[in-house]
């Protein structure tokens, strides 16, 4: 299953070899890496200290070591952020952990795996005597065992050719099969795809917690036929693109480059998007200890390199300061801009990271029956 | 006879390095991370108990095991008439063949997915010919489904299914159906009561090599499959990377290694099981 982060990886690529990324950006990212590639995690340690931050690969590279790792060493001498793109999943963190050597200080993760993390004693307790809760937009960024730098969401995204006397408002109309026949595109993980279901059941979605995931997995039964169902971002946009499905709930980045190079056939709504926290971990037992709060704590607290990822990659800042900043171009598609911000609704990580195991399984069990 | 055992046994001390070798660094891993599924989360056989109680479970395993026998079925359907036109055929032409069945194999199996996708879907080049040709008015649903998988498996396994096939086709004496014919006997008995039985060993060869591969099926599936399909592959990656389940992922993993043992193992009393893995007679 391919992870929001590894999406943006792959967006940014794409970026780059259609020249909407500067080959100057890209080489100044690669040289700063380079520094820190060069040496083995002994030689730099002897040098002084040393954070490695683990990304889900390529450009992420570029992007997190410019805007998170950059500014943390600016401020601290002696201190070297590398960047790792094994790509972080619960899965792996796991396995870490238990071998008892563990050499990633901060993961790029989710709200639901830091929960499931922290269950399982494999992540570390935020501190927030160094992490500052101020620093982000809201409390659903700044969980027990993670914090967010960044945002995503995932909205809904439809073919407006195809539709031409009314466009689907909201996820009422988004499940409408009558009213908006069509394929549906649908991202086969229930996180995030049950929330829209859930409003779509006619919930309240300032109320929408805890889900009735009974009624959103029969709803889900219901319209498997005419269905399908996403892994990676780039089949995602593929889906849509090519006229497979009329309609979907993507991330909002995809959905923006397709709006941008359809000129506008395909369109996406902030109306009820799931706005998700891109939360980092701490796994237990980390190497560079406390300082990881420090680099993530450095990450939360400076709106101008968020203001520069979202340019970059196009993840929404966190930092309630950051949004005024950002160039006026951006602000449409910036998910935390307030004005598109106050449409969405923020997923509830707890609840996820609670239930996620159980209820994806019996998602996938409806997907595939 | 004590010379013999003792020359023998020198033998197997020459290799005993790359015995230990492996044993240490392929074989014992495997083993911890299979034993996972009898210790976690509790001790104890719950996680194969679920092989008769989660419909979850079951529903992986007989969806798995359905797609790899149609796909097995069929890729030695078509690979038995490709390797009898080949057999058959003269010096020069034989070439030709081999060469059209082996170039699909260096291509890339994510390729090869995307070009049935691009084949497949509803603006694909088939519907629209179909559909320009009138022959019907609503595209096909041809992939993301079931029948995507398998149109990308069969296209996968079909230069397997043919290489243990041919070499054994080729060891019949053409003589034979010569003879066969000379006695009165009309094209179609030749075929079945002599060429037929000679393939057989051949045939069994290609089919056990043919599933034990379609088994770990991971990209194609997922490509194909519009996400509506999991195969076991798959699903044993979403357990261990995603659901953090190990103790089920791994159980279905040690299944697997199982079903793969127990078919080699049954079919190696059947047939000269060297011939599958490319030591030809």
């Amino acid at each position: 299953m391919q992870s929001f982060q590894q999406d943006c990886v792959a967006l940014a690529f794409e970026k780059f070899r259609r020249g909407e990324v500067s080959r100057r950006g890209l080489m100044a990212g690669l040289a700063a890496l380079g520094v820190g590639a060069g040496l083995s995690p002994g030689e730099a340690a002897a040098q002084g200290r040393q954070l490695v931050m683990v990304n889900w690969g390529g450009i992420a590279n570029e992007g997190f070591g410019r805007f998170y790792g950059e500014p943390f060493m600016a401020a601290n001498q002696g201190v070297r952020v590398v960047q790792d793109s094994t790509g972080p999943s619960a899965g792996r963190i796991r396995s870490m952990v238990e071998s008892g050597r563990v050499t990633w200080d901060l993961c790029d993760s989710s709200a639901s795996s830091s929960q499931l993390l922290g269950r399982q004693n494999l992540a570390t307790r935020i501190d927030y005597n160094i992490v500052n809760r101020n620093d982000v937009i809201g409390p659903g960024f700044a969980l027990e065992f993670g914090a967010a730098p960044y945002s995503f969401s995932s909205v809904l995204a439809y073919d407006s050719a195809r539709f031409p006397n009314g466009a689907p408002q909201n996820w009422a109309d988004f499940f409408d099969l009558r009213r908006f026949p069509g394929t549906r595109l649908l991202r086969r993980d229930a996180l995030a795809t049950l929330d829209a279901v859930q409003m779509a059941l006619g919930k309240d979605p300032r109320n929408l917690y805890p889900l009735d995931v009974r009624a959103c997995l029969a709803r889900i039964r219901e319209v498997r036929r005419n269905a399908v169902f996403w892994n990676s971002g780039s089949e995602s946009e593929q889906f849509l693109r090519t006229g497979e499905a009329v309609m979907g709930q993507i991330w909002h980045t995809r959905a923006n480059v397709l709006q941008r190079e359809t000129n506008g056939r395909i369109k996406f709504i902030w109306n009820q998007g799931l706005l998700q926290a891109g939360i980092f971990v701490i796994p237990r037992g980390n190497q560079g200890g406390e300082l990881a709060q420090r680099l993530l704590a450095s990450m939360l607290s400076r709106p101008e390199p968020q203001v520069g990822l979202l340019q970059f990659l196009g993840n929404g800042p966190t930092n309630p300061r950051a949004a005024a900043q950002v160039p006026a171009e951006f602000r449409a598609v910036n998910p935390t801009d307030p004005e598109n911000e106050r449409q969405q609704v923020v997923l509830n990580g707890v609840w996820w990271g609670e239930n996620y195991q159980q209820v994806n399984q019996d998602f996938l069990d409806v997907v595939t029956g | 006879m004590a010379m013999a055992a003792q020359r023998q046994g020198g033998w197997w001390l020459l290799i005993l390095p790359a015995f230990l070798l492996m044993t240490a660094f392929y074989v014992t891993p495997i083993l911890q991370v299979l034993a996972i599924s009898f210790t976690e989360p509790q001790p104890g056989l719950q996680n194969y108990e679920r092989l008769f109680t989660s419909e979850s479970v079951q529903r992986v395993i007989v969806t798995t095991l359905r797609i790899c026998t149609i796909t097995t079925v069929l890729a030695l359907l078509l690979g038995y008439v490709l390797s009898y036109k080949i057999a058959l055929a003269d010096e020069r032409a034989r070439r030709w063949w081999i060469l059209a069945v082996l170039v699909p194999l260096w291509i890339s199996v994510l390729v090869r997915a995307f070009a049935w996708v691009t084949l497949l879907r509803r603006q694909g080049l088939v519907n629209e010919t179909l559909m320009g040709a009138g022959l019907i008015q609503e595209p096909l649903a041809l992939v993301w489904n079931e029948f995507g998988i398998i149109v990308g498996m069969v296209h996968y396994m079909v230069p397997y299914a043919v290489l243990p096939m041919l070499a054994s086709m080729r060891e019949i004496d053409p003589r034979l159906l010569a003879a066969a014919r000379g006695l009165g006997a009309p094209r179609g008995t030749v075929f079945f009561r002599v060429f037929l039985p000679l393939s057989l060993p051949g045939l069994i060869a290609a089919g056990v090599l043919v599933f034990i591969f379609s088994l770990g099926f991971y990209i194609t599936p997922a490509i194909l499959g519009g996400g509506k399909t999991l195969m076991v592959a798959e699903w044993i990656g979403l357990q261990i990377l995603d659901l953090i389940r190990w103790g089920l992922g791994t159980m279905m993993a040690t299944m697997l290694v199982v079903t793969i043992l127990v078919t080699l193992a049954i079919f190696s009393r059947v047939v000269n099981l060297r011939r599958v893995f490319g030591s030809g007679a």
